[in-house]
């Protein structure tokens, strides 16, 4: 089945039903399906083939889901960009994918004006902002959203596609330091919504409140899983006011939330939360990396009422990979729990030979849900995409009910707030400062966001540069989640015998 | 310094380094404007706090208090019981 389809079937079961909700504005499955297939016969219309990549820069939003749906009516394969983006990310994104066309929100249509002209596969963009900022605007069509919207052909343009084509390429933060394209296919999306679905035993009466941006892997699952079973997404992004959340919530009586653990420590500790009495909230999910088990306890005797269901994945298995259900949290406090349906995850050792129970090795994963690899990286997908499966990065023991324990990861990537972040990326752009001689980027112990970014520099002869300094040179050329949070000055970093530097000895020495 | 200088500083120093062709006004949602997240917010009651020596209850994390520079120096004004009035930038 075709991702698209989920929306189409639910359009004739249930059209008058609402499909997405967000900031007052509700759309039903059939003003959805119809938005939809107007934007996929304008981008048909204006060039756009099977198989060629569309960014969307819109936040989550109706719109974003439109743009969703439309660019894969069109047969095209979205890739959804993160808003919270720099001029040279997008451009270093779009030129990767050798994207044809981007349909991009009119406040974030800035970045596309320094660099739509470099990138020559993009003929078409599509927004609600004035074009005219578009220095090259004349090497390219431009086309009105609204207008799109208001006079496009609503009738299903029925472009012929099948199921192991792609669907997505969702852009990860690599060890290398450059995003990775992670392809998924419309058969990868399929199996993992379903599974998802069964495990989280959605109906057509689930209505989740999702905060999570549709960009994000774990974002696009809650509205793939409620367009797969005609329930309902409720779109909001203002969790900076939590309490502005959960009162939408109790009015509108959502089943489902979704949060990572930076999501539940804020709940716990600076919101109302605990206030309400949540009689109709189903189910809370727990993804996004580890959470404390004093934490995730806590939330147990809070809302006792409510089932939570804590769960890890990677974006390069469509999202999940395992879930610990409701009735095992607290017995197998800290665990990921098990593969989730149609998966298999088995502990291995670095010879390849699967771990017996509290053995440490690494997770590998089978399914029909694992990505097909990375976007023009062959070695990159070769590195992760073994005979035997998926291997995720991620160090873990199994205990001796087969429940699963993350101990580790053995790549340096730093997990703050919902962000896998490369150290690499941000060691990158502090070198390009003409102070810096060396640094070291790494997470450092944060209550609220898991690990901030710390970073260790050292400085050129002669040189004098301020904390404040460095970190202006970061927000110059890094979006904010990017940003270290501390900067720390050395006059050397530790380094083995080969002169690599010792990023684990800083990590440590910043965490005593 | 004076309550709305100090916001403006904190905000401009931990959230808009670099940033001065994005000006903000004293009347601009900073979540609308992407100044500010929900770990933000939280650095930003921290601050107030520990600065203008107040408590921020949890009931009281609302747009209505905190997503201004406005409502911020009114929302501070009103904890301290403290009648104050300063030119906005708006």
């Amino acid at each position: 089945m075709l991702i698209q389809q989920f929306l189409e079937l639910n359009a004739r079961s249930f059209p008058g039903k609402e499909a997405v909700v967000n900031l007052g504005e509700r759309m039903t499955y059939r003003q959805l399906d119809e938005g939809a297939n107007k934007l996929a016969n304008s981008l048909i219309a204006r060039g756009i083939n099977p198989g060629d990549r569309v960014g969307i820069l819109v936040e989550s939003s109706i719109d974003y889901v439109i743009s969703f749906f439309g660019v894969l009516k069109a047969g095209g394969v979205v890739v959804g960009l993160n808003t919270d983006t720099t001029s040279r990310i997008l451009r270093s994104v779009l030129s990767d994918c050798s994207a044809s066309a981007i349909i991009v929100r009119h406040n974030l249509l800035h970045h596309l004006a320094e660099l739509a002209c470099d990138l020559p596969d993009l003929h078409l963009v599509i927004t609600d902002g004035d074009y005219g900022k578009l220095e090259c605007a004349n090497k390219l069509t431009v086309e009105k959203y609204k207008e799109i919207l208001e006079r496009g052909n609503m009738e299903n343009p029925g472009v012929a596609r099948k199921g192991g084509d792609l669907a997505t390429v969702m852009y990860t933060s690599g060890t290398t330091g450059d995003p990775k394209g992670v392809m998924l296919t419309h058969r990868n999306l399929e199996a993992n919504t379903d599974s998802i679905v069964e495990y989280l035993q959605l109906t057509a009466d689930d209505k989740v409140m999702d905060i999570l941006p549709l960009y994000y892997s774990y974002g696009l699952s809650l509205l793939l899983t409620h367009m797969r079973v005609g329930g309902t997404i409720v779109v909001d992004t203002r969790f900076a006011f939590p309490n502005v959340i959960l009162e939408l919530m109790a009015n509108e009586k959502v089943t489902g939330f979704a949060g990572v653990p930076t999501t539940f420590a804020i709940l716990m500790n600076r919101s109302n939360f605990k206030k309400y009495t949540w009689n109709h909230l189903r189910y809370m999910t727990q993804a996004g990396g580890p959470m404390a088990p004093a934490l995730t306890s806590r939330l147990i005797e809070a809302v006792p009422n409510v089932k939570l269901v804590i769960m890890y994945g990677q974006t390069e298995a469509s999202a999940r990979l395992s879930y610990l259900e409701h009735e095992k949290v607290i017995e197998k406090l800290g665990s990921i729990g098990k593969g989730i349906p149609g998966v298999t995850l088995t502990v291995r050792d670095e010879e390849g030979n699967a771990c017996t129970p509290g053995i440490v090795g690494e997770i590998v994963a089978e399914g029909e849900n694992i990505m097909v690899g990375y976007w023009n990286r062959p070695d990159e997908t070769q590195r992760v995409l073994k005979a035997d499966g998926l291997h995720t990065g991620d160090l873990a023991k199994s205990d001796e009910d087969g429940y699963l324990f993350i101990v580790g990861r053995n790549s340096e990537m730093i997990k703050s707030g919902a962000h896998r972040i490369s150290p690499k990326e941000i060691e990158e752009i502090i070198l390009e400062h003409e102070a810096v001689a060396e640094t070291a980027v790494v997470g450092r112990r944060d209550p609220i966001l898991g690990e901030a970014i710390c970073a260790v520099v050292v400085l050129r002869d002669g040189f004098v540069v301020s904390e404040k300094d460095i970190i202006i040179h970061c927000s110059r050329n890094l979006p904010t989640f990017k940003v270290p949070k501390f900067v720390q000055f050395a006059h050397s970093l530790p380094k083995t015998q080969s002169g690599k530097v010792q990023r684990v000895r800083i990590k440590d020495s910043i965490n005593e | 310094m004076d309550i709305r200088a100090s916001i403006r500083g904190f905000i401009y120093d931990n959230f808009m380094l670099a940033r001065s062709n994005h000006e903000l006004l004293d009347s601009d949602s900073l979540f609308d404007k992407g100044v500010i997240d929900s770990t933000g917010v939280l650095e930003l009651v921290g601050f107030i706090e520990e600065n203008f020596k107040i408590a921020v209850a949890d009931e009281e994390l609302t747009p209505d208090n905190l997503d201004t520079i406005n409502n911020l120096v009114e929302y501070i004004q009103r904890k301290k019981g403290a009648p104050y009035a300063n030119t906005a930038i708006s």
